[in-house]
């Protein structure tokens, strides 16, 4: 198996065109052309960091409050899983679990795992790596559903004082969350994870 | 040297455009002529390097302008419909974006305007401008910058997202109030169905090997 860096050429991050090591546009799709991507994972770091920062009152604030005949009531994420838990539907408490809980937390973790393995370079297999890679590529738009429920229930139940649903604090935090572990996601250079023990040193 | 190395500094030599690197693991690969249907995986990392398919523009582009009336039809019916004691309410997309454009939801309108409607109708609209020109032989003014915007929106047009969020809207208040889908839901799901085949009848590196002959 022989890699464009081991011929000292550069292949294209998005198209694949191969390239002399000093061109600096490709001449396929004219993208700024880069052996690996420059500081790809303190970018990572940042971006990942700055969704946990956000995560933090995401759990804290509540998602969204419920206005009923003037008595307000809100939940935050947790306290909306226990409570359909507790009224038996487990399916709702289910989705929501996985979606707002589980999958923001999950792939956290196994981007902050991805990143330390290739720091360090972990004796992981590239197989396992590169399936950590799509998995958290694959997961990471999942947890906007909440973000969307949110919005729907808040622009659709709107009867004044009878019932309306307001989105919360959390819900704000919740999407700036998702957005920045998507990009941090994003910008993970994936030739790195076949990169460890050989080849030119990266940050 | 191996020789596979050799192999491929020879082939460079010749035409760089024989070779391709793999943009996921940077494996190099010398390209074969793949027809149509057919398609080629990265030899390492499983990646789809090339998947040509047949009438490819015809079909992206009859999908795209597809997508973008059925938008226009989702976003003048009724998407959702609620009621409470007597009370009820239908709200449109553009209905529940409005309704949620004050303050700080803003932030939250912004979001589901972007996320659902803008991103995947500017993605559409990228492709039908570089396709439409390349299936008549030309290359269109700015190709490689409006094909690579539409390349880097996909992750961010997250249609199927917001049907899923719309089924968990629908039974995260079933206790509350009586929440049913309108006409505009079922044509939401059609076009979550044809962005999809989109996406699937395009192959990015015929795209891409065709812009490349333009005149830079």
């Amino acid at each position: 198996m022989t890699r464009a860096t081991d011929l000292d050429w550069v292949g294209c991050h998005t198209c694949g065109s191969v390239h002399h090591p000093d061109t600096q546009h490709c001449r396929t799709c004219g993208a700024h052309l880069h052996a690996r991507l420059p500081h790809s994972l303190q970018k990572v770091w940042a971006w990942l960091i700055t969704g946990v920062l956000f995560l933090i009152p995401a759990n804290i604030y509540p998602l969204l409050s419920n206005l009923i005949l003037g008595h307000e009531e809100g939940h935050t994420i947790l306290e909306g899983v226990v409570i359909f838990f507790q009224t038996g539907d487990y399916f709702v408490a289910l989705v929501i679990f996985v979606a707002s809980l589980l999958i923001p937390f999950v792939k956290i973790l196994i981007i902050g795992f991805l990143v330390l393995s290739i720091q360090f370079g972990w004796q992981l297999s590239e197989h396992t790596r590169l399936l950590l890679y799509e998995f958290v590529e694959f997961i990471g738009r999942w947890s906007m559903i909440d973000v969307f429920v949110v919005a729907l229930l808040t622009g659709l139940v709107n009867l004044g004082a009878v019932i309306s649903i307001l989105p919360g604090a959390g819900a704000i935090c919740f999407a700036l969350s998702v957005i920045c572990t998507m990009i941090s996601a994003q910008c993970i250079d994936s030739k790195l994870i076949w990169d460890t023990g050989k080849g030119p040193k990266h940050d | 040297m191996t020789p596979e190395q050799i192999g491929f500094k020879a082939a460079f030599a010749q035409d760089p455009d024989s070779l391709i690197a793999c943009p996921a693991c940077d494996t190099l690969h010398i390209l074969d002529p793949v027809s149509a249907g057919q398609t080629a995986y990265c030899t390492c990392c499983g990646f789809k390097l090339i998947a040509p398919k047949a009438n490819t523009f015809d079909r992206t582009i009859a999908l795209a302008v597809t997508s973008a009336i059925l938008m226009i039809a989702v976003l003048s019916f009724p998407f959702l419909k609620m009621s409470k004691s007597g009370l009820s309410h239908e709200a449109s997309i553009l209905d529940i974006i409005f309704g949620l454009a004050h303050g700080w939801y803003n932030l939250l309108a912004f979001a589901v305007a972007m996320f659902v409607v803008t991103l995947p109708m500017a993605r559409a609209g990228a492709l039908v401008y570089v396709l439409w020109a390349l299936k008549h032989h030309r290359v269109p003014y700015r190709a490689k910058e409006v094909f690579l915007f539409a390349e880097r929106l996909n992750p961010w047009a997250m249609s199927e997202i917001f049907i899923i969020g719309t089924g968990v809207a629908l039974v995260k208040v079933a206790g509350l109030a009586t929440i049913s889908f309108g006409k505009a839901f079922w044509l939401y799901c059609l076009l979550v169905l044809i962005i999809g085949l989109k996406n699937a009848a395009l192959c990015r590196w015929t795209v891409w090997s065709l812009i490349r002959k333009a005149p830079t």
